[in-house]
């Protein structure tokens, strides 16, 4: 092996990725006076919050009345009641005062005639308990991620964070069992880096890219989820990918939900709006997990629109072009971009795309991340925590409803920071790092530098892509899972058989994609091993042979290892937090999900 | 090679917090040579027809000499002022920056007090 | 005086490789890459693909993610959410920047499409510039809320007017690509801040929530900071996302005035 050197750092905390969550954490961390430091891959604005579009979920109350508890109700049914209650309970209480906070940095919200923000209807938001489809989502236009990842990383700057951009994070520097830092490789100049921390946060995203057609970016390897896997840490309800409805057919980028908020509809081959026969009280914004099933399910029967029949209409014709404008810019662009389409003239093709992990890694509404231990289903992992996309906390459950998601990045991004404030001490001395806790990480880069197998990483990542893809879709079946997991072993078998042609350390992009495509395919095998496991339908696990729900025995946590070895996969459970955090209010208890 | 952090390079000297003055007297110098090149051009042909004896005693005429200066004037401050901004894009040396924006001056307002004694000469000198 | 050739280690070689096109290749289209292999201590080179454009998307960014998948895994860009809301792969595509993704290969009119890093930036590898200045400038016109009066419970208010007023600058997402066309950035790059800077400074000074418009002008009152800009409009010719940036600058510029006169 070549002789690496690490340049070594010490901070107080290490934040992992600069989304939405990773900002969040990095400016409370910083405000708390603790050293922070900010690793990440691309530049903080090109992060993938960047493009989320409908806006963020708080009951704020400002298009009539609205309360957090209504909120709460919502995003547990949302959930499919896989949510944990006592963090569900945390986030919705806590949705106002972070958009407050938002504003007050500056992010330009769409305002409404007295000057309020404004706030817009989204799928499977409802008032009074499921009344009636309410308007909670405060929007940008339909640039709110890229709205609010602007603001933060500029508010970043008036604080003191410190920046390591384009810093590609190799793996966790694990200590019998505590985290004590990570380690990274710089790709402008080829310089490897060891970053010690009393307290790293994951802030690395979900893995869309483990499927053939996302919304997500192709940074979106869930790189956390790898290092997580390797550190020997489980992943929790891998099984539950979200499919959104409306992702361009084609290319899959997103249309965001917020069209159908604003008044757009789906309609089949026959004309038909055929969202009010699956969900006669919100049609449209219904949530998302259930507009894919239908759209998935008329496809089937025959009609899908388009010469081959095999996607469908999203019409926003009918609506006023101002409003358009105002209101919907950026889709407009995307249609006319990507499909060719003039949003005012004609609909936009779309088809259900695969968009977001419910799943990730575990933790406690602190954001501290968990693992089983013995009887214990709680046992906090020192010197780590996880936030975001890559984190299952979980709020989200089976099915994450549109425009939690932001919310989920800043209110648990605090919740991070906050605890960070409560547990760390600033400066606090730090043991010294031994290079047995990096040897592996070395090694792992060293052999991928190296590889020279027979199969070329872009060939590999495709056949993971197309077994993801045809196996684990929105409608699943016990026969097309196993067929998944066959083929995601083959896939795991052939990694020592990769194949790396750029043997720089300089921008090394062939290596950086390996390094990214060893991340996905871990996250993949348990994606499609929990699924297969999971012998039920809950949320976005649509199982056709076990198309209910069932309670009794599934209302649980899946949690899965990885054995980096040898490509087995560990399934154990933890139970779903059935309780609240406070007792101001009662939890809900599991009823059947109809909109 | 310089460690200087890339936060002190953007900033750099800071603002001068000047340059409103400087770029309005541009426009506002512009805006008076319209009529002011007008009337030049106009009494170039009409001057080209005349002998000497009326050319100079045209030019004594105190409209005539007046707006003569100021066209002189005005076009000085802004052929300066212009080729001012030309030689800051282009020199980067302080040095010959420094020379080149001397010599402009220097240069620009000799021409330029030149062209003005000789009409003062010509107007008050009566021929 | 201004450096109007390359430096000599940044002169392009002529002879690069030539990757020709597969057997039984529909529609072939050929690109020229700008290469640099920042390990060799080479210069740079053009190389050409040949590209069958019937297996690839429509998109410049489609026919780089497909060489470097199937042809030279070494082709080296920044890339990432492929839908022109994230601005890493601005790059010089046929003579224009431009952000890869959302620019469709045939509506490049070259009979060759030449691919090169965005212009007069210091280059870290083939399409890969490095823009840590560029960064520092964007934060250097402090790209966030000033205030002082104490934050309300809720939100500040803010008038439909008022926001729209925002419309056309918060869009940015920092590609570069109008800086970088900018002539008067190429030369005075690490003086003047160039259109993205100013189009947030201004963008900030515009809102009406910001309690420190005046400091921002004084801030950004300077020779060359501000008045580098001689209304080129490259910026605007260019901005992948429709903006403005020209304007911006002469509205920063329209402010000044209005404080003295």
């Amino acid at each position: 092996m070549a002789a690496y050197e690490f340049i070594d750092h010490k901070f107080d905390v290490v934040v992992v990725g600069a989304g939405g969550s990773g900002l969040r954490a990095a400016l409370g961390c910083a405000q708390a006076g603790l050293k922070t430091a900010c690793v990440t891959k691309v530049f903080p604005t090109r992060s993938h919050t960047v493009a989320a579009q409908g806006g963020i979920s708080a009951s704020l109350g400002n298009m009539g009345e609205d309360d957090w508890r209504w909120h709460m109700y919502d995003t547990v049914k949302g959930s499919d009641w896989l949510g944990d209650q006592d963090a569900i309970e945390y986030l919705c209480r806590n949705a106002p005062a972070a958009v407050y906070e938002l504003e007050h940095w500056g992010v330009p919200f769409s305002r409404t005639a007295d000057g309020k923000i404004y706030q817009r209807a989204f799928g499977g938001m409802t008032k009074n308990y499921g009344e009636a489809p309410i308007q909670r989502t405060c929007a940008a236009a339909d640039r709110t991620g890229h709205a609010m990842l602007h603001t933060m990383y500029g508010q970043s700057l008036a604080h003191e964070t410190e920046f390591f951009i384009e810093y590609f994070a190799l793996d966790l520097i694990m200590d019998d069992g505590v985290c004590r830092g990570v380690t990274a490789w710089k790709l402008d100049d080829g310089t490897l880096h060891r970053f010690q921390a009393q307290l790293v946060i994951l802030a690395t995203g979900g893995y869309g890219r483990a499927y053939f057609s996302a919304t997500s970016a192709h940074t979106c390897t869930g790189d956390g989820g790898g290092m997580a896997l390797r550190a020997g840490l489980p992943l929790q309800d891998m099984e539950f990918v979200q499919f959104h409805p409306t992702g361009i057919y084609g290319s899959g980028c997103l249309i965001t939900e917020g069209a159908r908020g604003e008044g757009g509809y789906l309609t089949n081959s026959e004309g038909e709006r055929f969202m009010e026969r699956y969900a006669p009280t919100v049609k449209d914004l219904a949530p998302r997990d259930m507009v894919s099933r239908a759209m998935t399910m008329e496809i089937r029967e025959g009609r899908g629109v388009g010469p081959k029949k095999d996607h469908i209409f999203l019409h926003l014709d009918h609506l006023d072009p101002k409003i358009l404008h105002e209101r919907l810019p950026g889709i407009s662009e995307s249609a006319k971009i990507f499909a060719g389409v003039d949003v005012t003239k004609e609909p936009i093709p779309v088809l259900p795309t695969v968009h977001y992990n419910m799943g990730g890694i575990p933790t406690n509404f602190y954001s501290e991340v968990v693992t089983k231990a013995g009887k214990d289903p709680d046992k906090v992992v020192p010197g780590l925590m996880a936030v975001g996309e890559a984190a299952c906390v979980s709020v989200h459950g089976a099915n994450r409803l549109g425009s939690n998601s932001l919310i989920d990045l800043v209110v648990f991004g605090r919740s991070a920071a906050l605890r960070a404030a409560d547990t760390v001490k600033a400066g606090a001395t730090q043991p010294e790092l031994k290079p047995a806790m990096t040897d592996g990480h070395l090694a792992r880069l060293d052999r991928f530098r190296n590889a020279g197998g027979g199969v070329s990483t872009a060939a590999l990542r495709l056949e993971m892509q197309m077994a993801m893809q045809e196996d684990a879709a929105v409608y699943r079946t016990s026969d097309a899972l196993a067929s998944g997991v066959k083929r995601m072993e083959a896939v795991n078998a052939r990694r020592p058989d990769l194949k790396v042609t750029d043997r720089s350390m300089i921008w090394n992009s062939d290596l950086m994609e390996t390094l990214e495509l060893d991340n996905l395919i871990g996250q993949a095998v348990v994606t499609v091993v929990g699924a297969h496991n999971r012998t039920e339908s809950r949320g976005a696990h649509a199982h056709e042979d076990f198309p209910e729900r069932n309670d009794k025995t599934w209302m649980k946590h899946t949690l899965a290892w990885f054995d980096d070895k040898t490509g087995k996969v560990k399934i154990d459970y933890r139970p779903v937090h059935d309780y609240t955090m406070t007792d101001e209010i009662a939890p809900f208890p599991p009823k059947a999900r109809v909109y | 090679m310089s460690y200087r952090t890339p936060l002190s390079q953007a900033r750099g000297l800071g603002s001068a917090k000047h340059g409103v003055g400087h770029w309005l007297s541009e426009r506002v110098a512009a805006i008076a040579l319209v009529p002011l090149v007008l009337w030049g051009a106009y009494s170039v042909i009409l001057l080209a027809r005349m002998d000497y004896y009326e050319a100079a005693s045209w030019i004594a005429e105190p409209l005539n000499a007046t707006l003569m200066i100021l066209t002189i004037f005005v076009a000085t401050t802004h052929m300066i002022s212009g080729v001012r901004v030309v030689i800051e894009d282009y020199v980067y040396s302080n040095l010959s920056k420094a020379a080149a924006l001397l010599l402009n001056l220097f240069i620009g307002w000799l021409a330029g007090a030149l062209a003005i004694f000789s009409i003062l000469k010509v107007a008050l000198g009566g021929a | 005086m201004v450096q109007l050739t390359l430096p000599k280690n940044s002169k392009i070689k002529p002879t690069g490789k030539h990757f020709p096109a597969p057997a039984g290749a529909s529609k072939v289209r050929t690109f020229k890459i700008y290469r640099y292999d920042p390990d060799s201590g080479e210069n740079p080179r053009w190389d050409t693909y040949d590209v069958d454009t019937a297996q690839c998307g429509p998109m410049v960014l489609d026919i780089l993610i497909h060489i470097k998948n199937t042809v030279d895994p070494t082709l080296t860009f920044r890339r990432s959410c492929r839908e022109g809301i994230c601005g890493s792969c601005a790059m010089n595509i046929d003579g224009r920047n431009a952000l890869a993704c959302i620019q469709g290969h045939e509506e490049c009119s070259g009979a060759k499409v030449s691919i090169s890093p965005l212009p007069h930036m210091p280059v870290v590898k083939d399409l890969v510039p490095d823009l840590t200045l560029f960064y520092a400038q964007y934060a250097s016109v402090e790209p966030w809320l000033h205030t002082e009066t104490p934050e309300p419970q809720k939100e500040w208010k803010q008038s439909p007017q008022d926001r729209e007023k925002l419309d056309g600058l918060y869009e940015c997402i920092l590609c570069a690509c109008c800086s970088t066309s900018c002539p008067s950035y190429w030369w005075n790059q690490e003086k003047y801040l160039g259109p993205a800077a100013l189009l947030h400074a201004y963008r900030w000074i515009i809102d009406s929530r910001d309690e420190a418009t005046g400091e921002r002008l004084d801030e950004l009152e300077d020779p060359f900071k501000l008045y580098r800009c001689h209304t080129i409009m490259n910026c605007t010719q260019v901005c992948p996302k429709g903006l403005n940036p020209a304007k911006a600058i002469a509205e920063i510029k329209k402010m000044l005035v209005e404080r003295v006169v």
